[in-house]
């Protein structure tokens, strides 16, 4: 594998951190009673997001699920107006109008999270299409849930991808639960990777509590999408660190289940113990990363609980027809 | 006398690496391994044996075996099947499974074990299986150490050895690779090949990339297999039989002074330089450069190496296989399967009965 340089593998893990620390003090402040709707927590899958858009720029478009804190930061949106757009803000990302569900930022290339399960792969089939009748380079990554994966946009979007040889990549977190049921139960096989073989593209599974297997994985297909190869499919196994929702009892997961991930398959603890084992980075390094995310966190959530409300004005703004 | 047990490894994560994407590689389906577990069984039950002893394998595998034993009809449902029981076991979903099995069915007492999977498959259950006969079964196009082979035949040639009526001179004695590592004389083992990648992560785990590999040693060099063994039969076969092995060390085929076309995984064929190869004898340590970069074994890295670490390698006795060619042809030659065996008769029987 090509190497990684220390300046990368220092992003990456500021982008993990970054996401991390993100989800911890959401958990955190949806408790006290302050944030408003729905969240859905990205902890403990980061590596996903930061191995994958390590490999994308500005112009390559991602698409994200109900889970879309991690795929935002990983593809470079500001955060103290992601945190401002969760508070339901004026600063906020989309100004307070999306919030959780529907944080968006296309200047980055970021199209949004989804409330609809299963709803961001065929907006990446639009992205390889346009790519490719434009003749750009431009690459369209779909994340999706392996509750996504038994939908029809799904397959239908992986047909359409294959038949059309767009430059996609779809990206499965299986995480093992589609909300609270496992995928013993909603699904016949364990690897969501095989369903690519009846649409003719490649799948593969990697350890998607492995930046490097996930960033090695996914640079191949990035790669192979932006050189005219195709789709393909990558399917990474992961644990999420909370319930499907903040306020999920999480009855449906096994005593410990998460303890034992955290203790054992943490992608921030595994790539931490590897970069400093290696010789690569010191941990004073790691730390001083730290400390820098904890701070902008911080000032993320004063800036967002300082930002105005919206008003009745905005109600006609940013919307397609013009009412002024 | 207790009933003759074989047991059954089918690892249904074999053949989802990212050869499939880079490569090309081959895509093997769980229901056929299922199929195949089937298969075997026949071959099994037509040569006497009364029981299997299985991993419980998931996504798909045992599913669709059990789906296919209770689902068969007419003459199919007649034939003998020996009696299918799963170990009770806790999946993790990882190498450790396949170890803790072998350790199960050794407690169990099976007279072999057929192991459907690839290379890396095999490397697990070597390590720990002792002296019981393994039947190697390939499932995919990408191993060098398992056999292609229809089911129904391993089943038969494995039944023909557990039932005594093939012997010793059926198995072969398969070599190891172990690899010591800071002190550790058996850190890991391969049985095909250990190779150090220039790459520092494990990453997405396959050896894909010629450019980062150094230098590797193989047990045996087979020119028809795929991968480093192919490499290093370019240079000089080696059968299995063989005591030796190969230690051979690359070059950046743009300087190397002898230069390869070899087959490094299925649909890949690249340039290898070489920089030069010799012969390694059974309990010589070779020992290897260390750090920074990782070891790969049977093609998939698996230790990372940090600068300083000691590294050796000393070729050693590996598991006993069933030798299928060699069985069968015994069977033929000596008449093994001439008139109907015991657990066969009644088939005969009924069909006389018939007008």
């Amino acid at each position: 594998m090509s190497e990684i340089g220390k300046g990368e593998l220092l992003g990456s893990y500021r982008v993990m951190r970054t996401i991390r620390e993100f989800e911890e003090r959401v958990h955190l402040e949806m408790a006290t009673g302050e944030l408003e709707g729905f969240v859905h927590l990205y902890a403990g899958e980061e590596a996903i997001a930061a191995g994958v858009c390590a490999h994308l720029n500005d112009d390559d478009r991602i698409s994200s699920t109900h889970r879309g804190h991690g795929h935002a930061i990983a593809k470079g949106c500001d955060v103290k107006a992601m945190m401002a757009e969760l508070y339901g803000r004026q600063d906020g990302l989309c100004h307070g109008k999306g919030g959780s569900m529907h944080i968006a930022d296309f200047e980055k290339g970021m199209l949004g999270a989804n409330g609809i399960v299963g709803g961001g792969p065929p907006l990446v089939c639009g992205v390889g299409l346009s790519a490719k009748v434009r003749g750009t380079a431009q690459v369209g990554v779909s994340f999706l849930g392996d509750g996504a994966s038994n939908q029809g946009t799904f397959l239908e979007s992986l047909n359409l991808a294959a038949v059309w040889k767009l430059p996609c990549v779809f990206v499965v977190e299986n995480n093992g639960y589609a909300e609270a049921t496992s995928s013993r139960y909603h699904q016949a096989v364990d690897d969501v990777a095989k369903r690519a073989d009846g649409f003719g593209m490649p799948g593969i599974v990697v350890d998607g509590h492995d930046f490097f297997a996930v960033h090695e994985a996914a640079g191949e297909a990035i790669r192979r999408a932006r050189a005219g190869g195709g789709p393909s499919l990558v399917e990474c196994k992961v644990t999420r660190f909370y319930g499907h929702f903040e306020g999920d009892q999480q009855t449906y997961r096994a005593p410990n289940e998460i303890e034992d991930a955290r203790a054992t398959r943490d992608c921030l603890e595994r790539f931490a113990q590897r970069v400093v084992s290696a010789g690569i980075v010191d941990p004073a390094e790691l730390a001083a990363i730290d400390g820098e995310v904890r701070a902008l966190i911080d000032e993320a959530v004063a800036a967002a609980k300082a930002s105005p409300w919206p008003d009745a004005t905005d109600l006609t703004t940013d919307v397609y027809v013009s009412y002024r | 006398m207790d009933k003759i047990a074989v047991g059954v490894i089918a690892n249904p994560a074999s053949g989802r690496d990212i050869r499939r994407l880079v490569a090309g590689a081959s895509v093997f389906d769980n229901a056929e391994k299922g199929s195949m577990v089937l298969r075997l069984m026949a071959g099994l039950g037509a040569t006497g044996v009364e029981r299997v002893v299985m991993m419980p394998a998931g996504d798909g595998v045992s599913a669709r075996l059990v789906r296919a034993l209770e689902g068969r009809t007419g003459d199919f449902a007649e034939r003998p099947m020996p009696a299918l029981e799963f170990l009770d076991m806790t999946l993790r979903g990882n190498a450790t499974d396949t170890a803790s099995a072998v350790a199960q069915m050794l407690l169990k007492r099976v007279a072999a074990i057929a192991v459907l999977g690839g290379d890396g498959t095999h490397r697990i259950v070597a390590k720990v299986c002792g002296d019981t006969p393994l039947c190697t079964l390939s499932t995919g196009t990408n191993n060098a150490f398992p056999h292609m082979c229809e089911a129904t035949i391993a089943g038969l040639a494995t039944g023909l050895v557990v039932s005594g009526r093939v012997g010793p001179e059926a198995l072969r004695r398969e070599k190891l690779l172990w690899v010591s590592r800071n002190g550790d004389p058996r850190h890991d083992a391969a049985v095909v090949d250990v190779a150090v990648s220039g790459s520092r992560w494990v990453g997405a785990r396959a050896l894909w990339r010629i450019g980062d590999i150094r230098e590797f040693l193989v047990t045996f060099a087979s020119p028809s297999a795929v991968g480093l063994s192919a490499v290093a039969a370019l240079l000089e076969p080696v059968p299995r039989s063989a005591r030796h092995g190969l230690h051979v060390r690359l070059a950046d085929p743009a300087r190397a002074a002898s230069v390869l076309t070899a087959p490094l995984a299925p649909g890949l064929i690249v340039p290898v330089g070489i920089a030069g190869y010799r012969r390694i004898e059974p309990g010589e340590v070779t020992r290897l450069e260390g750090g920074p970069g990782s070891l790969a074994l049977d093609g998939e890295r698996e230790l990372e190496l940090a600068a300083g670490d000691e590294v050796g390698v000393r070729l050693g006795e590996g598991p006993l296989t069933i030798d299928v060619d060699e069985v069968m042809g015994q069977a033929a030659r000596r008449g093994l399967l001439n008139g109907a065996c015991p657990s066969l008769r009644r088939d005969i029987h009924h069909k006389e009965a018939v007008p």
